[in-house]
């Protein structure tokens, strides 16, 4: 084995694997716009996704959001309790859970429950031979499978942050009242007098943009997919991990463009 | 007549009653079994009834492996936050010297063992699925069975002591990333200076114990959880592809609610 195999070649197959599925997701997002105007989708299709993505997505997410809510008021409780500045738990719950940790956290279960679902479900037609089925009967795969989701997942996720947000005052009011011992009420004056509107709308803005992310990945990775029942499990894999990191990536570039 | 009423009714409320204790049911089926397989996993564990050389194999597989990823999530984890609370601090009271030190230790007693946790459960908890499942539905597992080898010894106890060291490892590799990542937009953004961002003056040996005990868990708990959803594959290709999905959804939850339960245990404790 000569040196350039350790060395070089694992750099230059990571630069090209992610090259590859930047590639490859922004090839689907391209097909998805040219799909959207004039809009040319099943639009009963996509009434199904709604209720699948969106629906059905929202008792883990209200879930995940109560546990976020409650772990942000104890972390930041730990802060308040030291300095005595009871006035600014309602404060630090919010910027947290509304700006940064309730996006992420939700974007992860989200990408976890709907991204990898898609990726196997669209894997699983792919190796079947369903969409080349699809394509003999004159019918595009985008319009009929891929945009659909697209639209669910942007709408949806959007919504569910929404959901999230409130789910998580919740879990931080019923915390702070049940093992804090601060009056709930108190909680919340403070969170309404604490002006976090534009970290609520950089919220739902982050989400909008995971839900375009965690589509053209899913479906990039599911339509990509060979090698029968193993390929999909790959691909699966694959397909979080690429949605986890966008997620990461995507926080960041929102949070940045939101404190020019 | 009225006991035709009565039948209706009867069969009516059973309905309601039925579809309001069906997920109860299929919950409690599913935490026994994998209240087994965690026992049986451990049984196996102390019995010393797995091989070396697959948890070798496995701690590179889950821990190396994973360390690009950990570093690319945990570094942008330590960007956006020091961004996002520098910014927050600067509006309030111009005072800069305290970020570092609340960061590293927000970063050791949370924020890293979290997210990495959660990490892992993505990567390797929706790998394990899609490894076992395959195994499942290709009938390699009865095979294992066939020739007199355990698939808890064989397969998920090794992924297990593996995971349980190796998300400790990432977890302080994650420390280091973040708040290398977060010293250098300190710097570049804010002006703090390297020497006043590294400040271990708050992190105690009560913080490391959390991290560590956080991360243990999550250790421990994300491999059995996702071979739990491996080994109950049934079906093809959507078979596996489902069981990865849920081995993400399980192991992903199971993080966050184990990270409530740390945080509130220690938060009475303290």
């Amino acid at each position: 084995m000569s040196i350039a195999d350790w060395t070089v070649a694992p750099v230059g197959r990571a630069t090209n694997y992610v090259l590859e599925t930047v590639g490859g997701a922004s090839m689907i997002l391209w097909r998805i716009m040219r799909a959207l105007v004039p809009p040319r989708f099943d639009g009963h299709e996509t009434w199904r996704q709604l209720d699948r993505v969106g629906v059905r997505s929202a008792p883990i997410v209200i879930v995940t959001a109560l546990f976020v809510g409650a772990i942000m008021v104890i972390q930041t409780a730990f802060y308040v309790n030291k300095t005595g500045a009871t006035s600014l738990l309602g404060y630090g719950v919010g910027f947290t859970v509304f700006a940064e940790i309730g996006p992420i956290l939700i974007g992860l279960m989200f990408s976890g429950r709907v991204g990898a679902n898609n990726t196997a479900e669209l894997g699983t037609m792919v190796v079947t031979e369903q969409v080349d089925a699809l394509r003999a009967l004159a019918i595009d795969p985008m319009r009929y499978l891929v945009v659909p989701r697209f639209i669910a997942m942007m709408l949806m996720l959007t919504l569910l942050m929404v959901l999230g947000d409130l789910f998580a005052i919740i879990g931080a009011a019923a915390t702070a009242q049940g093992l804090i011992g601060l009056d709930w009420r108190v909680l919340i004056a403070n969170l309404i007098e604490s002006h976090l509107l534009d970290e609520l709308t950089m919220g739902i803005v982050k989400a909008a943009c995971f839900g375009v992310s965690i589509s053209c990945i899913s479906c990039y990775f599911g339509l990509s997919v060979s090698g029968g029942a193993a390929g999909v499990g790959r691909a699966t894999n694959n397909s979080v991990v690429a949605n986890a990191t966008a997620i990461f990536l995507i926080d960041f570039l929102v949070g940045w463009l939101y404190t020019l | 007549m009225a006991l035709h009423a009565l039948n209706t009714t009867h069969r009516a409320s059973g309905n309601i009653l039925a579809s309001l204790g069906r997920p109860f049911l299929s919950a409690g089926r599913f935490l026994s079994e994998l209240g087994r397989l965690f026992r049986d996993t451990a049984v196996a564990i102390a019995r010393g009834r797995f091989s070396g050389a697959a948890v070798i194999k496995q701690a590179y597989e889950i821990g190396n492996r994973s360390v690009p990823f950990i570093a690319i999530t945990l570094g942008v984890l330590g960007l956006i936050s020091v961004y996002q609370v520098a910014t927050q601090v600067a509006q309030i009271i111009p005072d800069f010297s305290m970020i570092g030190a609340a960061f590293i230790q927000m970063m050791v007693r949370e924020f890293a063992p979290t997210i990495t946790g959660l990490m892992v459960a993505t990567r390797v908890g929706s790998g394990i699925a899609a490894e076992i499942g395959s195994m499942v539905v290709t009938e390699q597992v009865d095979a294992l069975r066939m020739c007199n080898a355990d698939p808890v010894e064989y397969l998920v106890a090794p992924r297990t002591i593996a995971s349980a060291v190796m998300v400790v490892m990432l977890t302080a590799v994650g420390v280091v990333f973040a708040t290398f990542a977060g010293m250098l937009v300190g710097k570049g953004a804010f002006g703090i200076p390297y020497n006043t961002f590294l400040s271990l003056q708050l992190t105690g040996i009560g913080d490391v114990a959390i991290g560590v005990t956080k991360a243990l868990s999550y250790g421990i708990a994300i491999p059995v959880i996702a071979s739990q959803a491996g080994l109950a594959t049934t079906g093809g290709s959507a078979g596996v592809g489902w069981a990865a999905t849920s081995a993400v959804v399980n192991t992903s939850f199971a993080v966050i609610v184990i990270d409530f339960v740390i945080s509130a245990l220690a938060f009475l404790v303290h």
